[in-house]
């Protein structure tokens, strides 16, 4: 370092002289001129950064994240261009993750509780402790099968840990979401029969139909969704349009060219009356319309659109399906997605599967612009393993646990205390250590399940950890994500015995310290990815090559993973299967319980696994505005005639009697006789920013599920609601320039072209 | 004519509203926690902020978003009311806070029409392990003085010194983070700069915020297209 002192001493002397020359000019006016704000002492930069490429998993997708890291701290989270999901862009919820990592409230080494169990009170050991503990109780469990390890989805090499540890031992394993996948997966599988999810090419098509999907803020891949509708906008000369179809007024409503209202549970009667036109008019392709309607034996009458428009929603007319179902037709390449709560009603799959159907009519499977289907991975060993995680399954497990039939509960990044409905009671059972007489956590955080824990064996921060992943959905290419640490471990000072542990590290050392063979050569993910990485080098084809195994791996890092543009789906794709007869969504419709009770995700906190992250708690909701609380929006006129008002806190209760309380927001976007509520606070543990904060109103929904899937008809609990005489005002942002709702009648701030270049569709 | 001039060209056909501009401002220009209590105070600090308006009400009804941050005015009614030059016009077309002359008087602020400037009123706060993410580049800001849209002059700045830099290197957190393109930042000047293109491209489309008021943004719009609007509402 020598020579770089020598050429500070040299800056420090050019600084000398510049500021000689400055006070030699000494009046005010030219060191106005003299002193450009690009050399103000404010802005002078000093340090040496550096950004490395990782890969995380924190928005539903896995995004490729490139890190600035200075003196050893992350500084930045930005998009790595060369990623194929995210292609150098980010959503607020990666961002924050470096909140996540530098998070006052982290676990910082293992812990043993110490009081009852949920109490609070908890007491350091080492990891060789709490690993020696965890195997003792293991081995001691004779049945193996009652033992129960529940995670979010993970894909690469931390799944193929857990499952070979999973196999090798006997154990039950579990997926738990929130916001589940479940009929979207079914709905897929039954009609493409596929694994994954599909690549939906919203960036080349001109005309997107989409049921429910609010892909632009929190469905599945948004980052990527939201780059493609950047290009599906303004990216050709020809202007995609865009129809949104839904019971909410969400931001993808918003930034739909039109958005129709229907009614809960409906869509897939949309769906199905769309492509009742569009057989009738005979605008499909015959082979696929003989396919799908077993030659004319599925007679679609019954969902001609005068016979259904009004059940769909009162403001629809026939003509206006007419008219869609032309348009969808019209320009190709044309794409249907579903999902969120068109999948989530008694029918949710069979109606998803009505949506996706429709790209078959629209001919679109496999094409530019439609459906395009994900490759086999390049590692074969990597292959998603189809793990349930249907809600029927969860209640089983509670059941099972009142019972005491589960012996050993271990949990890693989920947080089902939290996120089941009230009604299973599933905290209560945890509470009992006789019914569950072991608990586990591996959570980073101190989420509302590890607060119920006997031990927690915190995991790392993504950005401190090694791993891969393979996107779901992928970008329609053989795609593997490299993440690697970044920074070193935060904790790190506290020594080797204390600190984090990656799940997949933990399970290892278990499987060790149990003498169990869980088929993994390696002594951490770490050197079992290192190894993997040899295999890809053999390939010789894809994104990174080099002449060296070493030079491949360096290169791997260096990119944030692994992808071959041309090793895309090839197989035949199947004829499509015939329509199903769509069931009516089931409502437990009871006098008093007049409103439809509508959870969705915004993209700040989203599901609730960001409620502990101030930059999101902090992120205006895109419809209320609002932040750091739990709301609900209320038509206008409901609200008029209930007399609620902004601020009002409400009473929301189900058909059980339980309830939660939120502040009214009168929203002109939303529809009568439906509330809206935001998932994701009402933790009554998860850290200061977390804690007690807002209602969960996923405790609040009835346990109804979906008919043929049993996954959770989480859009399909009816409500009733009351004041409760108290206010509270809603912090958001509009109220910051005065006025209640903001109006722009004028158009003075945004405006609007009519038909300018946009070259809309006529 | 000077080399650069910086300005920025958001298009509000793509702008979805979803926010990843704000957060990554927040995290670029170390701005403190708006907690709960400051949203209600309306003293929220977003030096980008996402504006939400309504039209109509529902069936018929429509949410609009529009990202505001400083407009970095040409003729900015901010920089002649500052009795102590703490801000002003440089060279570069940026609208400058020299942080230390700052004595807060909130007289920018106050002749601000985008309300786009903002106070300080407590010293900023974080607990201990958040500081490790705080920028080194960027001042953290004292109570007492004003703060605002940089275009992270911090970034401009490492741009000019390394000839290694790349379009990212230069391009403002926002812009980065903005994950349809909607906002695009550059050199006005350069007519084959990435800006300079998508305004000629996007010409029938510009126009500036307020521009009636003769400050002479160098932000500009592009309008959010939709089909017949002008029969329907007659506007413009």
């Amino acid at each position: 370092m020598t020579t770089s002192r020598r050429k500070f001493l040299g800056l420090l002397g050019g600084t000398a002289i510049g500021a000689v020359v400055f006070q030699a000019c000494g009046v005010p006016e030219k060191e106005l001129i003299i002193q450009a704000p690009f050399e103000m002492p404010e802005d002078l930069v000093t340090g040496i950064d550096n950004w490395y490429a990782t890969s995380i998993n924190t928005t539903p997708a896995t995004d490729g994240v490139v890190v600035r890291v200075m003196e050893g701290r992350a500084k930045k989270v930005e998009g790595n261009i060369d990623h194929p999901i995210n292609q150098g862009k980010h959503f607020p919820r990666t961002e924050a993750t470096l909140q996540s990592l530098y998070n006052p409230d982290r676990i910082s080494s293992p812990l043993v509780r110490i009081g009852p169990r949920g109490s609070g009170k908890w007491e350091q050991i080492s990891w060789t402790d709490a690993i020696a503990r965890v195997s003792e109780q293991i081995s001691n469990v004779e049945d193996k099968s009652s033992i129960l390890i529940a995670n979010n989805r993970i894909s690469g090499h931390a799944q193929l840990i857990l499952n070979n540890f999973s196999n090798a031992l006997g154990c039950k394993n579990l997926i738990y979401e929130p916001i589940e996948s479940t009929n979207l997966r079914s709905a897929i599988k039954h009609v493409f029969n596929q694994e994954q999810i599909p690549d939906f090419d919203i960036k080349n098509t001109k005309y997107l139909l989409s049921f429910g999907a609010d892909f632009l803020e929190s469905w599945i891949s948004p980052t990527k969704y939201s780059r493609d509708f950047g290009h599906f906008r303004q990216g050709t000369d020809h202007r995609g349009k865009m129809v949104h179809i839904s019971s909410r007024y969400s931001m993808t409503s918003a930034n739909a060219d039109e958005w129709i209202y229907v009614n809960p549970g409906t869509e897939g009667l949309l769906a199905m009356s769309i492509a009742s036109v569009i057989i009738r008019q005979k605008l499909g392709p015959q082979p696929n319309v003989e396919s799908l309607t077993e030659n004319g034996k599925f007679d679609l009458a019954d969902y001609s659109p005068d016979k259904v428009c009004q059940i769909i929603s009162p403001y629809l007319t026939p003509d206006k399906i007419v008219n869609i179902a032309n348009e969808f037709m019209e320009h190709s390449p044309s794409l249907a997605i579903g999902g969120d709560t068109a999948g989530s009603h008694t029918n949710g799959a069979d109606s998803l599967s009505a949506i996706y159907s429709l790209n078959y009519l629209a001919d679109n499977v496999g094409k530019k612009g439609g459906v395009i289907f994900q490759p086999k991975p390049a590692l074969p060993d990597l292959i998603n393993r189809e793990i349930s995680s249907s809600f029927s399954e969860w209640e089983k497990v509670a059941n099972d646990m009142q019972k005491g039939q589960i012996s050993i509960f271990l949990t890693s990044n989920v947080d089902p205390v939290y996120g089941l409905p009230a009604s299973l009671k599933f905290r209560e059972t945890l509470s009992s250590t006789r019914r569950v007489p072991l608990v586990v956590s591996f959570s980073e955080h101190m989420d509302d399940t590890a607060s119920m824990a006997d031990l927690i064996l915190p995991q790392g921060d993504p950005l401190e950890e090694w791993g891969s992943n393979i996107p779901d959905p992928g970008p329609g290419y053989q795609t593997i994500g490299f993440q690697q640490p970044v920074v070193r471990p935060f904790f790190e000072s506290k020594g080797r015995h204390y600190g984090n542990k990656s799940f997949s590290d933990s399970l290892i050392s278990i499987s060790k310290t149990m003498d169990l063979d869980i088929n993994v050569e390696s002594d951490s993910i770490k050197d079992l990815i290192l190894e993997d990485s040899k295999k890809l080098f053999k390939l010789k084809r894809g994104s990174v090559q080099a002449q060296t195994e070493k030079a491949f791996w360096i290169g791997l890092l260096q990119r944030g993973g692994w992808w071959d543009i041309n090793n895309t789906f090839k197989n035949k794709i199947n004829k499509p299967p015939k329509f199903k007869k769509l069931t009516t969504a089931k409502f437990n419709n009871t006098p008093e319980y007049d409103f439809h009770l509508i959870p969705f995700v915004s993209n700040g906190i989203s599901d609730g696994s960001g409620a502990n992250l101030p930059w999101l708690q902090a992120l205006p909701d895109p419809i209320s505005t609002a932040t750091w609380s739990t709301w609900v929006e209320i038509n206008l006129k409901d609200a008029t005639k209930l007399d609620i008002t902004e601020g009002d806190i409400i009473k929301i209760t189900n058909q059980n009697g339980v309830s939660i309380e939120a502040i009214a927001y009168p929203n002109p976007a939303s529809a009568p006789n439906t509330i809206c509520v935001p998932v994701g606070q009402g933790h009554t543990s998860m850290g200061r920013y977390a804690k007690n904060r807002g209602a969960n109103v996923l405790s609040i929904l009835d346990a109804s599920k979906d008919d043929n899937t049993g996954a959770l008809a989480w859009s399909a609990t009816k409500v009733k609601i009351s004041k409760t005489g108290n206010w509270k005002k809603l912090p958001q942002l509009e109220n910051e320039l005065g006025g209640e709702i903001p109006q722009d009648p004028e158009r003075k701030v945004i405006k609007i072209d009519g038909d300018g270049e946009g070259k809309h569709h006529h | 004519m000077p080399e650069n001039k910086w300005g920025m060209v958001i298009d509000l056909d793509k702008c979805t509203g979803c926010q990843s501009c704000v957060v990554a401002c927040q995290s670029e220009n170390n701005i403190p926690i708006n907690t709960e209590d400051i949203f209600n105070q309306r003293r929220a600090i977003e030096w980008i902020r996402i504006e939400r308006y309504w039209e109509g009400e529902f069936p018929n009804v429509r949410a609009r978003y529009v990202p505001v941050l400083c407009q970095h005015c040409d003729e900015a009614p901010c920089e002649p009311v500052c009795p102590v030059l703490a801000t002003y016009h440089n060279d570069q077309g940026l609208n400058v806070q020299v942080y230390n002359r700052c004595i807060g008087t909130r007289f920018c602020a106050n002749n601000c029409p985008y309300t786009v400037r903002f106070f300080n009123f407590w010293e900023p706060e974080w607990p201990e392990s958040f500081k490790n993410q705080l920028n080194p580049d960027v001042t953290v800001r004292s109570r007492g003085i004003m703060e605002k849209c940089t275009f992270c002059i911090q970034r401009i700045r490492r741009f000019s010194k390394n000839s290694e830099s790349t379009e990212r290197d230069l391009n403002p957190a926002c812009t980065n983070a903005c994950a349809t393109d909607a906002l695009v930042f550059g050199n006005l000047n350069d007519p084959e700069s990435k800006i300079s293109k998508v305004k000629s491209k996007g010409k029938k489309r510009s126009y500036k915020m307020l521009e009636e008021l003769g400050t002479e943004p160098n932000v500009i719009y592009l309008k959010k297209v939709e089909k017949g609007t002008k029969q329907e509402h007659n506007v413009h």
